[in-house]
């Protein structure tokens, strides 16, 4: 997103000119009126087909509707074909009007409504909906016959699991809210729909289990959500920023996934999940530290091997955001530390070396953010060669140059795969920038800097909270029984009624 | 206003970083020393030595092409104190002296003869140095001689001199434990000796007696067998080979203890103190010369016992050669003494050496042979 974009989520006063007379008022009796302010209201719109039919001779109705996003085989066999073949209804004088009849008999396949508003008719026309038009008649039928282009669903590239299931959302937030509805069969689940931002009108859902949930979150969330004034919400990292509450912490407070799964397990656990159309990515809340370090199987793989792939987890975690400040204080304050066969082994690896060590690691440090950040952005087609270039120039090449001393190397590659091992991709993005600041106050007191760096990011850990809930929770505050879940998964079997589902 | 606040904190941030407490120290600008070394000239001025570690020297990583350079460097100097001899060496070398990697610490026979006692305590003291360094003592020759020799597997000779006492089953006797001992009541130290075995090769021989309550002087040495006897009684061996004739099968077996245990007990009866020391060993047969079968439960108990018979004469002798030549308390039954009779103890202490010399001592001492070996009775018996 280019920085102009920026403004397209901050409300801006339009320039409505000639459409705002029309905006708010009734369609009149003629068609040809009501088709002028129509055609008013899509001014420069090409994609917008109108249509006139006429049925025997007598009865003017024209259709409105985007090309493209209508299914023309249902207007063709339920809307045209009905029409053209059989006529209008005899007893024309029975019913009060056409749409009427219309809909009661003609359309019975299709959902219908009747609207008098253009605002509204509009709307509903850019939905995807067909807008029949009576000459006459003061009001419109809506059909849904809405035919979207969509991805299909497939499976998840960013939260991938080795046992579940292979599912992930779509952009479509209909196909993503059956997907939880198949999961969670219940009518206490509820998806409660609101529509956000003034000009793409986005569609979210509130997702949450009635009962479970808890009400406190539940409410702040509709709150935050009803709070948010923008132009445009293109995705749910949009609403994410816009509702979360300490913007300016590296730590996300709100979790995000693309697993259907992921979304059902967390409302079974009481958490409020948000949806929206246009992404695949559901937003769920509140979310704690721990779960940020939780695979989306941990709770379908045998207990005593997650318990030890969750220590893991967190032994890497430390790793990815304190081995290169560990190096730097032990190789430069404190060689004592170090196993005299080791230090001397870094000491004569150092002998050639042109940089300090905190300059060293910091430069490998960047180079490795660089990559990152290349093989992200890079065409698949040249993807290969980020890693040629990296592994070979930077790490071997530097190395042998005696640009770079090869421990540094070592511990910034092995920083960097602890990173990876944290399985919500966003919950990475801490680490990789708190290294940096502990890194450099360790380059200027040693361990006592990188103890400060550990105590600072301590104490705004406690600090934070994630609607009401703390972020440390359930290690701080304490709570005996939610720990079982942290140190190690506990077995399923002792799961008690009431308690909850994973 | 607040922020103005906020700003201000951030601006005391550079002080910190101003105020010089600034300890950085690249790894390539300081001079590792291993091993460092006090001996006496022979015009009696203080000769400091140091084991300086050449990283480039050591391999690890080295680029492949140029020539290798030597892996370690010593530096000697004298001053008028060690601090003073310190100084100098590191006024002869472009790196700062980095002590906190020192494995050995040597002390040479000319000053352990003159009393070391003042001149070791900058080694402990100083906050660099680390506390589980072994100290040796060079028994005819000078530390920066024992330095200078190349050892077969190490780069240099510090870390085989380290790791030598665990090869042949001595629990290292750490810089702290001997600072204990100094410092203790009853126990006399005693430190091991390295020396020359060949003309270019320098080993570990056995061990020097230390009187701590005169500059901790020398007294005298002991063998490698009777410095395994001593530190069985002191609990700092984990396992020795043991070598005897068993008379009743007219030949050599050898046996080696893997578990090793002693128990002092003291007896005071009248106003004599009793010492019994009860040595149990258990272990493998290794060698045996005799007509006897170690795996018949009579002739095993034959060898057992012949074992413990000879190994409590030898013992006793050597307590006994202790107690009357060099009147040292090596043993530490000062201190047992010390806790079994703590009031009787303030009497005792002041006189212990001699009445160390004259203490009734008894030792039993009881051997087992878990595994016979491989074969049963002796192959030249067939």
């Amino acid at each position: 997103m280019d920085s102009s974009g920026k403004s397209t989520f901050k409300e801006t006063k339009l320039k409505r000119t000639d459409n705002q007379s029309t905006e708010n008022q009734n369609l009149s009796k003629y068609i040809k009126e009501n088709e002028q302010s129509f055609k008013d209201i899509f001014k420069h719109c090409s994609d917008i087909m109108y249509r006139e039919i006429t049925i025997h001779g007598q009865i003017k109705l024209m259709l409105i509707y985007v090309d493209g996003m209508v299914n023309t085989d249902i207007i063709i066999s339920n809307v045209l074909e009905p029409l053209m073949y059989e006529g209008l209804p005899q007893g024309l004088g029975a019913v009060e009007s056409i749409s009427e009849m219309l809909k009661q008999e003609r359309f019975t396949v299709l959902q219908m409504k009747k609207i008098f508003n253009f605002e509204e008719i509009s709307e509903n026309i850019l939905k995807g909906n067909l807008c029949i038009l009576v000459d006459g008649e003061d009001m419109a039928l809506l059909a849904d016959v809405k035919k979207i282009e969509t991805r299909s669903i497939t499976e998840s590239s960013i939260e991938p699991v080795l046992r579940g299931s292979r599912e992930s959302f779509t952009e479509n937030l209909r196909t993503n809210t059956t997907m939880i509805r198949r999961i969670i069969a219940t009518p206490e689940l509820k998806i409660e729909s609101l529509k956000i931002g003034k000009l793409t009108n986005t569609d979210v859902a509130v997702v949450y289990i009635e009962g479970i949930v808890t009400e406190a979150v539940l409410n702040e969330v509709l709150n935050r959500l009803k709070q948010i004034k923008a132009n445009g919400i293109l995705e749910s990292g949009i609403i994410e920023q816009f509702i979360e509450e300490s913007p300016l912490s590296p730590f996300p407070q709100i979790m995000n996934s693309e697993r259907p799964d992921v979304v059902a397990a967390s409302l079974l656990e009481g958490r409020v999940a948000i949806l929206m159309n246009g992404t695949p990515f559901a937003l769920i809340i509140p979310m704690t530290f721990w779960g940020g370090l939780q695979a989306p199987d941990d709770y379908h793989q045998r207990f005593l091997f997650v318990a030890m792939i969750r220590w893991i987890r967190y032994f890497f975690t430390i790793i990815s955001v304190l081995l290169p400040s560990l190096y730097i204080a032990l190789t430069n304050f404190h060689p004592e530390m170090v196993p005299p066969n080791l230090m001397l082994n870094v000491a004569a690896l150092r002998e050639r070396a042109p940089f300090p060590t905190v300059i060293e690691v910091l430069l490998m440090e960047i180079m490795f953010e660089g990559l990152q950040e290349a093989g992200i952005r890079l065409p698949k087609q040249i993807g290969p060669l980020v890693s040629i270039v990296g592994a070979l120039v930077i790490g071997e090449a530097a190395v042998s140059a005696g640009i770079i001393s090869a421990p540094v190397v070592i511990v910034v590659s092995a920083a960097g795969i602890a990173l990876f091992i944290i399985p919500r991709y966003t919950f990475s993005f801490p680490m990789r920038m708190l290294r940096f600041p502990i890194m450099i106050l360790s380059g200027i007191f040693g361990l006592f800097g990188t103890a400060v760096g550990i105590c600072i990011i301590f104490i705004h850990l406690l600090h934070l909270c994630s609607f009401g809930t703390p972020y440390l929770s359930p290690v701080a505050p304490l709570n005996k029984r939610g720990l079982k879940d942290v140190l190690i998964r506990w077995p399923q079997k002792p799961v008690k009624e009431g308690e909850g589902h994973p | 206003m607040k922020r103005a606040i906020k700003f201000c904190y951030i601006l005391y941030i550079p002080f910190f970083i101003l105020t010089g407490c600034w300890n950085l120290k690249e790894p390539d600008k300081l001079a590792f020393v291993t091993g460092n070394g006090l001996d006496l000239t022979t015009n009696g001025k203080l000769e400091a030595s140091a084991l300086l570690v050449t990283p480039s020297g050591i391999g690890g990583g080295h680029i492949s092409g140029g020539e290798k350079e030597e892996s370690f460097h010593v530096m000697s100097a004298t001053g008028t104190n060690v601090s003073d001899a310190l100084v100098n060496i590191q006024s002869k070398i472009s790196r700062a002296l980095f002590s906190g990697h020192r494995d050995i610490f040597l002390v040479g026979h000319r000053l352990a003869e003159h009393g070391m006692g003042e001149t070791i305590d900058p080694f402990l003291r100083y906050p660099q140095s680390d506390m589980r360094s072994l100290i040796y003592i060079v028994k005819n020759g000078r530390p920066k001689d024992v330095f200078s020799t190349k050892p077969f597997f190490d780069p240099f000779i510090t870390t085989s001199l380290f790791d030598e006492q665990v090869a042949i089953g001595l629990k290292p006797y750490l810089a702290r434990e001997f600072v204990v001992d100094v410092l203790s009541e009853g126990t006399q130290p005693l430190l091991p000796v390295v020396s020359k075995i060949s003309s270019k090769h320098y080993s570990y021989t056995g061990s020097a007696i230390l009187n701590k309550d005169d500059k901790v002087k020398l007294v005298g040495f002991l063998n490698k067998n009777e410095t395994s006897y001593a530190r069985w009684i002191t609990d700092r061996l984990s396992y020795m080979t043991l070598t005897s004739f068993v008379p009743k099968g007219s030949g050599n077996v050898s046996l080696t203890l893997e578990s090793i245990d002693r128990r002092i007990h003291v007896k005071q009866v009248g106003d004599r103190i009793q010492i019994n020391v009860h040595l149990t060993g258990k272990g493998t047969i290794m060698e045996n010369n005799t007509k006897l079968d170690p795996s018949l439960p009579k002739d095993l108990q034959f060898i057992e016992d012949g074992l413990s018979q000879n190994t409590q004469k030898s013992i006793l002798q050597l307590i006994k050669k202790v107690q009357k030549e060099y009147k040292m308390d090596i043993f530490g039954f000062g201190e047992r003494v010390h806790q079994r009779y703590p009031k009787q103890w303030k009497n005792l202490k002041g006189n212990w050496v001699e009445t160390f010399s004259n203490l009734d001592v008894t030792v039993t001492v009881d051997l087992r042979c878990n595994d016979p070996g491989q074969t049963n009775s002796s192959l030249n018996e067939r």
